[in-house]
C-alpha cells in the first residue's frame, strides 16, 4: 500500500516538473509582455512584472507596426481558406467514399502517395504560378494554393467510410438526392471529424510562414507571423515589444486549444501527422 | 400490392447468388425469405428494393415492370438489420425525414409522424435520439419511418437479428400486428426458421441461390419437397437415418435393423434417407415399428426429450410424462403417419 | 461480406456517371494546379541547366545536381539538418515516452497536464521562439541564470566567439525538442491506450513490479507506435526551417550561414539567388530522403498490422 503511494508521488512530481518546463516559455512570454525595459534586462531575471496591467508594450508595438492590420489579415486569410478548403474536402471525401466511378480506388491511392511530397518541393513552381496569376502581394496568394488538402480529405473520407451503407440506402430510397444526403445526413454525423479538420487547418493556416514570407512583401498584406519576423528586425533592442506582439500572435491559438483540446488531440492521434 | 418475379437471376462474377426465380406474392401478404446465410435472400431483397441491379429477369409491382426503376421511384419502405436511423436526428425527425425530402411542411409532416409513432407505440419517445433507445424501440422507429410514405411494399432485412431473445419474440408479434393493421404487403428476410414460421403467410425457402420450396409455413413443415426443407424447419430438428428399402417395402438400417414404413413409392433396393419428426415417434406401444435403447434424457420444462439408439444412429424422441424411463432401457417405437418422409440419398428429393 | 458484394455491383443506380466529377471538380482544380503540376514541373526543372524565372535555360543535364552536391553550403546544410534530426528526434522521443506513460495513469488534473504538455503544438514556432531567444540570452537569459545556480559559466548560446558559434545548433535543438514533444506524446498516448489493460492486471497478479511491467509489457507493446513516431518526426524535422527563424532575425545562425538547413538552402537558392534549377534539384534530394523514410514507415505500419 505504501509502495503505491510513493509511486504516485513520483508520478506527480515528474509530471508537474515537466509541465512547468513546457509551460514556462508561455508564462515568460506573457509576463515579459508586461515588463518595463528595465525589468526586461535586469539580471537576475525579474519573475513577474511589477504591474500586470502595464499595456504600454502592446500599445507601443501596435504603434510601431500595424499589428491590428496583420491580425485582421490573418483572420481573413484563415477564415476564407479554411472555409473553402473544408468545402472541397467534404465534396471530394463524399465522392471517394460514397459515389461509384471507374478508377476511384486507384485515384485515391495516387492521392495518398502525393501526401509524402513536401510542400517545400512545390514552392518553386507554385511561386511561378501565382506570379503568372498576378497574385503576388495580395491576400489571395495565401488562400488560392490552399483550397484543397489531400491530408484532410484522407481523414474525412476515412470517417465517411465508417458510416453504414444502410443509412445511404434508406435516405436514397426515401427520395433524398446525393447532395441532400451529404449535407443533411453525412456531414452532421461527421461533425466531430469535421471540427477536428477545421481546427487543425485553422492552426496550420494561422501559423503558416514559409509561403507567406515568399509571396508577401508589402507591409499592409502581411499576416501576423510574417509581421512579427519583420518587426524582429525593426524593433531593434526593444525586445519586450516583440514579446508583446508574440503574445498577440499566439493567444488566439491558445484560446482555441483550451476550448477544443479533445478534438485537436483526437485528430492528431488519428491522423498521425501534424496539420 | 401484388409482387411478381419472373426468371429473376443475379450473378456476382461466376457466383450465381439468385438463380432463376419465378414467383408471385399476393396483396397484403407477409412473405418471409428464409434460408441459411449466403443463400441469396438478402440479394433477392436488394433486387426488389432496387439497391442491386438484376442480371436477368423481371420484377413487376401490380403489373408494372419496375426492373429498371431506381429505388426511390418504386414506392417501397425498407428497414435494415442495423435500423439505419440517423443518429443526429430525434425520433420525430427520423420518422418525418421521408416527408421532409418530399418538401411537406413541418407542421403536417410532424403530425403524420406522430400518428405513425402511435401506430408503432413509440409516441412517448419522440424527442429522444436513437442512441437513447433500446434495440426494440429503434426497430419501431425504423418501421415507422419506412411506413410513413405509405409504401406499396415494405421490406424488412433481418429486422430482429440484433435483438435479444425476449425482445425478438415481442417484436415479431409487433411486426405482425403492424402489418395486419396497415395491410401493407411485406417481405421479411430471416435465417431463423422459428421466426419465419410464426410470422408469415408464405415462406420462400432458399439455399445456394436456388428456390427450395414456396408454401405456407404449415405446408412447408408437413410436406417438405426435399431433405433440406425437412431438416431446415423444425425444432428439435428432424431425425435422419440412412438405409435401403427391402423386399417388403420396409426400411433397413446398415446394421440390419428394420423399420416398418408405409410408402408405396419406395422402390426395392433404393438407397434412401428416412426423416422422422420427433413428434411422429410414439414410445412403448404394443405394436411397434422398431426397437430402440434410451441413451440420454433431457428435461425441457413442459416435456422431456431423449436420445435413443436405433441401429448405430441416435434419434430424438419425446418422452411421455406418465412413465419414467431409465437410461439403457429398451423401448418399442411406433411411428405416426404424419411427419415421416423418405428422401433419395443422392438428390435429397422427396420420394 | 454481403456489403462488399453489393458495393461492387451497385453500379450507377445511385449516381449518374458524371456526378462524381461535379463533387471532385473543386478539389481537382486546386490539386492539379498546386500539387500535381508542380511535382512534374520540379522534376523537369531540376534537369534544366541555368533555369531562370523567365523560363529560359541553357540545356538539359545533371549540372544542377552536381552543383548542389559540390556546394559547401549544401554540405553544411546537410550536416546541420542531420545533426538536428538525430539529436532532436531521439531525445524528444525518450522524454515523450516517460511523460506519456505517466500521463496514461489514473491521475488527477489530467486536463491541466494535457494542456500544459500539448500547448506548444498549436502555437507558432516563430512567435514562441522569440521568448526562447530571450531565455537563451547570454547576459540576461533565464537559462544561463539557472545554469549559474549549478556553477556553470554563462554560455554564449546565440552568438559567436572568434568566428565560431558552437552553441547555435544547440539552441534550435533544445527548442526543437520542446516543439516536438506534444505531438509525440499524443501519438504515444493513443498507442498506450490501445494496450489491453488486462496485460497489466495479469502481470500484477504474477507479481511484476512497475519497472518490470514497463520494460516487459509496455515497451514491447508500444514499440510499433514508437517506431512510427520516430519516423514521422524524422520526416518532419528534415524540413526544419521555422524553428530557426526567430533566433537570428530570420537568418540561419549568427553568421547568417552557419545554421543553414535543407529548406534554408532551397529557399536561398530559389529566392535570393534565383537559381531555380539548383533549388529544384535540392528539393528533389529532400524528397528522396523523405521518400525513403516514408517507405520505411509504411513497411512498419504494415508489419504492425499483421
Amino acid at each position: 500500500m505504501k509502495k503505491i503511494k510513493i509511486g504516485h508521488v513520483f508520478t506527480y512530481v515528474v509530471l508537474i516538473f515537466g509541465a512547468l518546463l513546457m509551460i514556462f516559455p508561455f508564462y515568460w512570454m506573457i509576463a515579459t509582455s508586461f515588463k518595463t525595459a528595465a525589468e526586461y534586462s535586469s539580471y537576475p531575471p525579474v519573475w513577474a512584472p511589477s504591474n500586470w496591467l502595464n499595456f504600454s508594450n502592446f500599445i507601443e508595438a501596435f504603434k510601431a507596426a500595424p499589428f491590428g492590420r496583420y491580425f485582421l489579415n490573418s483572420v481573413v486569410v484563415t477564415v476564407i481558406s479554411v472555409t473553402i478548403n473544408s468545402f472541397t474536402t467534404i465534396c471530394a471525401s463524399f465522392a471517394f467514399s460514397r459515389l461509384k466511378f471507374k478508377g476511384r480506388d486507384f485515384l485515391f491511392g495516387c492521392l495518398l502517395s502525393f501526401m509524402m511530397v513536401p510542400f517545400e518541393m512545390l514552392v518553386i513552381t507554385n511561386y511561378q504560378t501565382v506570379s503568372k496569376l498576378r497574385l503576388i502581394n495580395t491576400l489571395a496568394v495565401l488562400i488560392v494554393p490552399f483550397t484543397t488538402s489531400i491530408f484532410y480529405t484522407y481523414i474525412l473520407k476515412g470517417f465517411f467510410d465508417t458510416i453504414s451503407d444502410s443509412l445511404y440506402y434508406s435516405a436514397r430510397i426515401d427520395g433524398a438526392s446525393n447532395w441532400k444526403y451529404l449535407w443533411r445526413v453525412m456531414v452532421p454525423i461527421a461533425k466531430p471529424s469535421l471540427v477536428t479538420i477545421i481546427l487543425l487547418n485553422t492552426i496550420a493556416s494561422w501559423n503558416s510562414y514559409l509561403w507567406t514570407s515568399l509571396t508577401i512583401t508589402s507591409n499592409i498584406n502581411r499576416t501576423i507571423p510574417l509581421g512579427l519576423t519583420v518587426f524582429m528586425t525593426d524593433a531593434g533592442s526593444n525586445q519586450q515589444l516583440q514579446l508583446a506582439a508574440a503574445t498577440v500572435t499566439v493567444l488566439p491559438m491558445i484560446i482555441i486549444f483550451i476550448f477544443s483540446r479533445k478534438y485537436i488531440v483526437n485528430g492528431v492521434a488519428r491522423g498521425g501527422i501534424k496539420g | 400490392m401484388r409482387v411478381k418475379i419472373e426468371n429473376l437471376t443475379k450473378k456476382f462474377g461466376d457466383v450465381t447468388a439468385v438463380d432463376n426465380f419465378t414467383m408471385t406474392f399476393e396483396d397484403g401478404e407477409l412473405v418471409v425469405l428464409l434460408g441459411p446465410s449466403g443463400c441469396g435472400k438478402s440479394t433477392m431483397l436488394n433486387m426488389l428494393s432496387g439497391i442491386l441491379p438484376v442480371t436477368s429477369g423481371k420484377i413487376f409491382f401490380d403489373g408494372d415492370d419496375v426492373t429498371d426503376l431506381p429505388p426511390q421511384d418504386r414506392g417501397i419502405g425498407i428497414c435494415f438489420q442495423n435500423y439505419a436511423l440517423y443518429p443526429h436526428m430525434t425520433v420525430l425527425e427520423n420518422i418525418a425525414f421521408p416527408l421532409e425530402i418530399k418538401k411537406i411542411n413541418k407542421k403536417e409532416r410532424n403530425e403524420q409522424a406522430k400518428k405513425m409513432a402511435q401506430l408503432v407505440h413509440i409516441e412517448n419517445y419522440l424527442n429522444r435520439k436513437p442512441r437513447e433507445l433500446s434495440g426494440g424501440q429503434q426497430q419501431r422507429v425504423a418501421i415507422a419511418r419506412a411506413l410513413i410514405k405509405n409504401p406499396r411494399l415494405l421490406l424488412l432485412d433481418e429486422p430482429l437479428s440484433n435483438l435479444d431473445a425476449r425482445l425478438r419474440l415481442e417484436m415479431r408479434e409487433e411486426i405482425r400486428r403492424i402489418q395486419q393493421e396497415t395491410g401493407v404487403t411485406t417481405i421479411f428476410v430471416t435465417h431463423d426458421q422459428e421466426e419465419a414460421m410464426s410470422i408469415s403467410d408464405k415462406i420462400v425457402l432458399m439455399k445456394d441461390g436456388k428456390l427450395q420450396q414456396l408454401d405456407s409455413p404449415q405446408e412447408l413443415y408437413d410436406d417438405p419437397h426435399n431433405e433440406f426443407v425437412a431438416s431446415f424447419l423444425g425444432n428439435p430438428p428432424i431425425n435422419k437415418l440412412n438405409g435401403v428399402i427391402n423386399q417388403d417395402g420396409n426400411f433397413v438400417l446398415e446394421t440390419g435393423d428394420v423399420i416398418k414404413i408405409n410408402n408405396p413409392q419406395a422402390k426395392v433396393g433404393e438407397k434412401v434417407v428416412l426423416g422422422i419428426r420427433p413428434e411422429a415417434i410414439m414410445l412403448n406401444q404394443n405394436e411397434h415399428d422398431m426397437t430402440a435403447t434410451i441413451v440420454q434424457r433431457y428435461t425441457m420444462g413442459k416435456e422431456e426429450l431423449a436420445f435413443v439408439k436405433v441401429g448405430n444412429s441416435e434419434i430424438r424422441v419425446y418422452l411421455s410424462n406418465d412413465y419414467t424411463y431409465k437410461v439403457g432401457e429398451q423401448v418399442n417405437i411406433k411411428l405416426r403417419n404424419k411427419g415421416i418422409f423418405l428422401f433419395d440419398q443422392q438428390t435429397g428429393a422427396r420420394i | 461480406m454481403k456489403n462488399v458484394k453489393n458495393k461492387s455491383n451497385e453500379a450507377n443506380i445511385f449516381n449518374r456517371k458524371w456526378e462524381p466529377l461535379i463533387y471532385l471538380l473543386p478539389f481537382a482544380v486546386g490539386l492539379l494546379i498546386f500539387t500535381v503540376y508542380p511535382i512534374i514541373n520540379v522534376v523537369i526543372m531540376s534537369f534544366k541547366e541555368g533555369y531562370r524565372l523567365s523560363g529560359a535555360f541553357n540545356g538539359w543535364g545533371l549540372a544542377n545536381y552536381i552543383k548542389v552536391l559540390n556546394d559547401p553550403l549544401f554540405k553544411n546544410a546537410i550536416k546541420n539538418t542531420f545533426t538536428y534530426v538525430f539529436t532532436v528526434v531521439p531525445i524528444a522521443t525518450i522524454l515523450s515516452i516517460i511523460v506519456a506513460v505517466l500521463l496514461n495513469q489514473k491521475i488527477k488534473g489530467i486536463a491541466l497536464f494535457q494542456t500544459a504538455y500539448f500547448l506548444p503544438m498549436v502555437t507558432s514556432a516563430i512567435a514562441v521562439g522569440l521568448v526562447w531567444k530571450y531565455m537563451f540570452n547570454t547576459d540576461i537569459g533565464v537559462i544561463n541564470w539557472v545554469l549559474g545556480l549549478f556553477g556553470i559559466d554563462p554560455i554564449n548560446w546565440l552568438g559567436a566567439s572568434n568566428g565560431v558559434a558552437p552553441y547555435n545548433i544547440w539552441v534550435i535543438c533544445i527548442f526543437g525538442i520542446w516543439n516536438m514533444m506534444p505531438f509525440t506524446i499524443i501519438l504515444l498516448l493513443s498507442g498506450l491506450q490501445n494496450i489491453d489493460p488486462l496485460y497489466y492486471t495479469a502481470a500484477r497478479v504474477d507479481g511484476a513490479n512497475s519497472l518490470k511491467i514497463f520494460t516487459r509489457i509496455t515497451l514491447p507493446l508500444l514499440s510499433p507506435t514508437i517506431f512510427l513516431t520516430l519516423i514521422v518526426n524524422m520526416i518532419s524535422s528534415f524540413k526544419v526551417y521555422n524553428d530557426v527563424i526567430p533566433f537570428w532575425r530570420g537568418e540561419a545562425g549568427v553568421t547568417g550561414r552557419n545554421l543553414f538547413t535543407f529548406v534554408y538552402y532551397i529557399k536561398n537558392a530559389f529566392y535570393s539567388n534565383k537559381k531555380l534549377g539548383v533549388a529544384a534539384a535540392a528539393s528533389i534530394l529532400l524528397f528522396g530522403i523523405i521518400f525513403v523514410f516514408t517507405m520505411l514507415q509504411r513497411y512498419i505500419q504494415k508489419k504492425a498490422k499483421n
